[in-house]
């Protein structure tokens, strides 16, 4: 805005164009050029039977786990925001917990769960054979995806539809479903609408869940079918299918988010009233909580509860009871083989991590001194990008230079995690008043001096939570590092999904465990903040 | 008798844990408009919520026309009750224009769809309203709002309107103007009302009776004037308007016809109305109730000049007091003025 930031704001800009030029364009563009070089390889390959079957498999897995998991996301959203539960707080942080358990580690915690030969078949003789298969997909996914949506929805009911909008309709003689139908809902289709699309491209982004539980079935979705192609194939053939499969699943992704930005309702709609007393009406009840307490317990503890049990006991096929538990299986995981797998994955989250804050700074600082808002859409549009593809394309530009080493995999992290780090960086800054600015530059600072003084205390809450968030991601993430690892560069989560399909349960369980509770102590920083700041904010 | 239409009985309410209320007891008559005046956190609002049906008493009775609508172990909900409610933040729905907002009560009251419509459309005619029919809440001014809010509340044809702090939040002007069309309307209806509000000349000119609030319980009720000239105490007599309190001796009583005889400083005046024993009293004066011009001596300490008439602080002998005079200011400051008392109400506390 001033005549002397106009310098830095250009150099910033500079610096996104070659920051998105390197990560993002250039690997899409090599990967667009190699399908048209392969002249009708790729069309042909889209017309083969297995690449419809995967089409389709994709296709079935997102509109089904679209439609129960928004279902249930906005069941939950209105159980916590809009009735009058005890224990609401608790549910709340309660609710994001599933969010933390790695994709892969869900399905494996699933399968020694419920599978046949898994707890509840060794406790009750009930196994659920159909857990590998397009149902145990929908239904693993789904369960994942609930938080999700629920997060976006209770947000858009927390943030807007104040009560006093349903209080009005009440005194207007609506019944509590009335309110909810004619008043609640309606009021929260913007945040339906963007559940809705957030859902639909993670599920149909989904790999590790779909190839855990899918595979063994044969029912593949996009994803798997590039990942098999890719990494068990050699013929050209398969080949030209991976090109091909990469930009169908990247172009249905663009579909579905630019369907959504074309016909769903945007942005808030406004009113005057402003939130204010609590969100229902009657004395709190308990009832209310219990669907969300035994969705939580079904899908999330229970499972987890299985694979700490298969981590702890001492082989397979033995009760897990505490006369079979020995900690063997975790000290051959801490072990030296699986050492220089820790540290990659640690090494390259603190690299991502601080790699995508960075960035994400510098397109603000681009983008606050007129730079334009375009760069953080462009930034923002890279996170659409289906981390399969980007997996391919990043491996297609860069694979020869970078074969096998930790620098691969960051490429594509840095790529895929920028917008992750940009969003929260640029909500705090939207939200900051420009007040306390102007206050110190009345007051004689200049405008390092104000950045160092004011504006980087008054931003350090979303700095660090930018930097978690980054951090938790990247140790979760699997769909692009188990393409694009080599021997030396394999990750916690590719030794995990790699283990588990040379079916070595018990190590895999230890593994996956102690990932899990890097995760949590990684993310209890930024569940309490989301729990502090609704505190304050709402209640 | 006739029923009154509103009836708490030892009414008691918290708020989020924390009780607010205590043991309230309120009547609204018929046809009666009732103001509840109290600052801010006294409970106002959280009584309404509780008439409305959005709170349970955890102890205490409500009735509306009769019926037991809650107590601490049942409670009607809202939409059984038939009450109006006018909200502090217009709260209309925004993905509804103004006549689907008039048209949602009469829907829900199991009018159709078109009658509800047409009937709606008939209601913001008869309110002066008919232009703003098809325009959402982002697309109305603050009075407009309030205004459908108003007509929302009128097509639920309730039994008992709710106000709760409906002009707070608008300009000055525009606040006395709907205030008043508050009043023509309500009356119009004939409905009783019970009005939330912290602003004195709100409650003192909608309502038939006002009830001082403190701290979640009624210090006083009683008719404008009987608040305005006869508070209960310094606490609900500065809350009612401005108070000056000046240290007297009253001589003599008086009685029916015959006005008391009070010593202020050296000088022994006639007040009429002050029922109290002979002794060391203190009086509260309201501003309107001094003249300028008396016998008793003191000194312009401040002015301040208000269009229609004008501010005088006056130091006495028997203390600071304030003074209101028509016209424009003809006093500056530091000028030695004389005063006398046209009325007077004694304080019964000893709290300053």
């Amino acid at each position: 805005m001033s005549e002397r930031g106009r310098g830095s704001g250009v150099a910033g800009g500079i610096v996104v164009a070659g920051a998105l030029l390197l990560l993002v364009v250039w690997p899409v563009a090599v990967l667009v050029g190699n399908a048209l070089a392969d002249g009708v390889g790729p069309v042909a390959a889209l017309a083969s039977e297995r690449s419809l079957e995967a089409w389709r498999g994709s296709l079935i897995v997102a509109t089904a786990v679209t439609a129960l998991a928004v279902a249930g996301g906005l069941g939950a959203a209105l159980l916590t925001e809009r009735v009058s539960v005890r224990g609401r707080g608790a549910l709340r942080v309660a609710m994001l917990l599933p969010l933390l358990v790695p994709d892969f580690v869900a399905a494996l915690s699933w399968q020694q769960a419920y599978a046949p030969g898994g707890l509840v078949d060794d406790l009750t003789g009930i196994g659920a054979p159909w857990l590998f298969g397009p149902a145990g997909v929908i239904l693993v996914l789904a369960a994942g995806a609930v938080p999700l949506a629920y997060v976006v929805i209770a947000a858009g009911l927390a943030t807007r539809a104040e009560p006093e909008l349903e209080r009005a309709a009440r005194a207007s003689g609506a019944g509590r479903l009335d309110v909810w139908r004619s008043i609640t809902i309606p009021l929260a289709a913007p945040s339906i609408g963007a559940a809705t699309t957030l859902v639909m491209v993670t599920s149909m982004n989904a790999f590790a869940i779909p190839s855990v539980l899918g595979t063994p079935d044969g029912f593949a979705t996009m994803t798997t079918r590039i990942y098999r192609d890719l990494a068990f194939a050699a013929d050209s053939e398969s080949f030209s299918r991976v090109l091909a499969l990469s930009v169908l699943l990247a172009g249905s992704t663009l579909l579905v988010i630019g369907a959504a930005d074309r016909f769903l309702p945007r942005g808030p709609i406004r009113s005057a009233a402003t939130a204010g007393g609590p969100g229902s009406a009657g004395r709190p009840s308990w009832w209310a909580a219990v669907p969300l307490w035994g969705y939580l317990a079904l899908t999330t503890v229970l499972p987890l509860i299985a694979l700490l049990l298969t981590a702890l006991t001492r082989g397979i096929g033995l009760p897990p009871v505490p006369a079979n538990w020995t900690l063997d299986h975790f000290a051959e995981a801490l072990g030296g083989r699986f050492l220089p797998a820790i540290t990659n994955t640690f090494v390259l989250a603190v690299a991502a991590a601080t790699g995508a804050l960075v960035l994400g700074a510098v397109v603000i600082a681009a983008s606050r001194r007129g730079g334009g808002r375009s760069l953080g859409s462009a930034v923002a549009a890279t996170f659409a990008i289906p981390g399969t593809v980007l997996a391919v394309a990043v491996l297609l530009a860069y694979g020869g230079l970078l074969r096998d080493t930790l620098w691969l995999v960051l490429v594509a992290f840095l790529a895929k995690f920028w917008a992750l780090a940009h969003r929260p960086l640029q909500g705090a800054v939207d939200l900051m008043a420009p007040d306390p600015v102007r206050a110190a530059r009345a007051s004689g600072a200049g405008s390092m001096t104000v950045l160092r003084t004011i504006t980087m205390p008054i931003l350090r809450p979303a700095i660090a939570a930018a930097w978690l968030l980054v951090f938790v991601f990247a140790l979760h993430e699997v769909t692009m590092s188990i393409l694009l690892y080599g021997p030396g560069s394999e990750t916690m989560a590719v030794i995990i999904l790699n283990l588990q399909q040379l079916g070595d349960p018990t190590v895999t369980a230890a593994l996956a465990v102690i990932l899990t509770l890097v995760t949590l102590v990684a993310a209890t920083p930024l569940l309490l903040r989301a729990g502090a700041l609704r505190r304050f904010g709402w209640e | 008798m006739i029923e009154p239409i509103l009836v708490a009985r030892g009414l008691s309410l918290a708020y989020g844990g924390t009780p607010v209320v205590a043991e309230l007891d309120l009547d609204v008559a018929e046809g009666e408009s009732v103001a509840l005046l109290g600052p801010s956190g006294s409970g106002k609002t959280t009584i309404l919520s509780a008439v409305a049906g959005f709170i349970d008493p955890m102890a205490g009775e409500l009735r509306l026309r009769g019926a037991l609508v809650a107590d601490a172990s049942r409670s009607v909900p809202p939409e059984r009750r038939r009450v109006g409610m006018v909200f502090q933040h217009y709260a209309l729905w925004p993905h509804m224009t103004a006549v689907e907002t008039v048209a949602y009560p009469m829907l829900r009251g199991g009018i159709d769809r078109g009658r509800a419509r047409a009937d709606a459309a008939a209601l913001l005619e008869r309110l002066g309203l008919a232009g703003l029919a098809d325009r959402r809440p982002s697309e109305l001014s603050g009075g407009e709002q309030q205004r459908v809010g108003l007509a929302r509340a009128i097509a639920r044809d309730p039994d008992l309107f709710l106000f709760d702090e409906p002009t707070a939040h608008l300009d000055t002007p525009l606040r006395a103007a709907l205030q008043q069309e508050l009043v023509t309307r309500r009356a119009a209806t004939g409905t009783a009302a019970l009005t939330a509000t912290h602003d004195v000349a709100e409650a003192l000119a909608v309502a038939d009776r006002v009830g001082l609030l403190r701290e979640g319980r009624l210090v006083q009720v009683g008719t404008p004037a009987e608040v305005y000239e006869r508070p209960v105490d310094l606490w609900a007599a500065r809350l009612t308007g401005p108070a000056s309190v000046i240290d007297v001796m009253v001589e003599d009583p008086g009685d029916v016809g015959r006005p008391a005889s009070v010593r202020i400083g050296h000088a022994v005046l006639a007040i009429p109305g002050i029922a109290t024993a002979p002794g060391p009293r203190r009086l509260l004066l309201r501003p309107d109730w001094v003249t300028l011009g008396g016998e008793l001596p003191g000194v312009v300490r401040e002015a301040w000049y208000r269009g229609p008439h004008t501010d005088y602080r006056i130091e006495t002998p028997a203390g600071s007091i304030d003074v209101r005079e028509a016209g424009a200011q003809r006093l500056a400051v530091g000028t030695a003025v004389g005063w006398g008392v046209r009325r007077a109400w004694p304080l019964v506390d000893t709290e300053r």
